[in-house]
């Protein structure tokens, strides 16, 4: 057989393989169905030097803001659709409207709004890594001030 | 019809080559067999295309072909080397089989180019993986400062809900110093 004849099947061969190795890298692109969403909201202030242990997996990230005393007062969690607001109560009549908008090269984009009744705060669109997280902080609460620990992860 | 001699003697050099036709030739030989002049001339026609031929073949013998040859066999080989120097540079490009891998090799790196981004980030080996990035942030008329804080890979948005709250409370360092909006 001529090296001619034996093209379409090796064109073929190649192809089948072409698609085999393409196809998982398409499949890690498809957004994974809903995500859960974690907020955590810390008292932080200088009345003391207590560190609330469980918030012990945070010390090093909490430590950035340079308050002695951190305490955790309340956290929520939360299964979230795509696309659909998902709100959060906040000690002192506030409230985070989290929406997540796409998940895209490994990582979620959400839309966050803090309220305080129905006055906006602040509204940003973060970007974070699948089990990622930021924090968003500064509203002053009980001698303190509030520091929401956002936390989002695809099932 | 029966041929005259002018018509035969214009025609007696074709004839004898074999270059007349069956019926001509037929007719030129009774003619010449009849006629004693046109015998003669057929004779005489004969002696000089022999003396001719044995001249050529005499001369031919003497002529040395040896370096015509080899000129030319010298001329063949070079043709030779130049033409597999020609396809040795183009073969790889048209020969079918190696363009079959070709192809596919070729969509499977631009695909790797295009994936890799996705596929280094995602699993974690690119350099902004892990530090949340703020697209867009709105205050609402609130000061806020932004840090990004790589070693501990955290990332803060800070509020300052007024001017007086500021004053009352202890404004985080790192947010003062290091943070920009």
């Amino acid at each position: 057989m001529n090296r001619l004849q034996k093209l379409p099947r090796l064109t073929l061969l190649c192809s089948l393989l072409l698609v085999g190795l393409s196809a998982p890298l398409g499949a890690a692109e498809k957004a994974p169905q809903g995500l859960h969403l974690r907020i955590g909201t810390i008292l932080a202030s200088n009345e003391s030097e207590d560190f609330d242990p469980k918030l012990s997996r945070m010390k090093n990230q909490l430590e950035v803001i340079k308050y002695s005393s951190y305490r955790l007062i309340k956290e929520e969690v939360q299964k979230v659709q795509w696309r659909l607001n998902a709100v959060f109560e906040v000690p002192g009549g506030r409230s985070l409207v989290i929406l997540p908008q796409e998940y895209r090269n490994q990582r979620l984009a959400l839309k966050v709004r803090l309220l305080q009744g129905d006055k906006p705060l602040v509204d940003t669109t973060v970007r974070l890594r699948n089990r990622g997280y930021f924090l968003l902080g500064g509203p002053a609460h009980e001698g303190g001030v509030l520091i929401l620990s956002i936390f989002a992860m695809t099932p | 019809m029966t041929m005259d001699c002018e018509s035969v003697r214009r025609t007696l050099g074709a004839w004898l080559d074999g270059e007349v036709s069956e019926k001509e030739s037929r007719e030129i030989r009774a003619h010449v067999e009849a006629c004693p002049s046109c015998r003669a001339e057929r004779s005489r026609l004969e002696r000089l295309q022999f003396v001719l031929r044995a001249a050529l073949e005499e001369g031919a013998s003497k002529v040395t072909f040896e370096s015509f040859w080899h000129g030319i066999e010298r001329r063949i080989s070079q043709g030779r080397v130049r033409h597999r120097e020609f396809w040795d540079w183009l073969r790889p490009v048209i020969l079918p089989r190696r363009l079959a891998w070709a192809i596919p090799v070729t969509v499977v790196c631009v695909l790797a180019v295009l994936f890799a981004e996705q596929f280094f980030f995602g699993l974690g080996w690119g350099p902004r993986s892990n530090v949340a990035a703020v697209e867009s942030i709105d205050g609402h008329g609130f000061n806020l400062a932004l840090l990004r804080e790589s070693e501990t890979k955290t990332t803060v948005i800070w509020l300052f809900e007024d001017e007086d709250e500021e004053e009352d409370e202890p404004a985080p360092e790192a947010a003062s110093t290091d943070a920009s909006l």
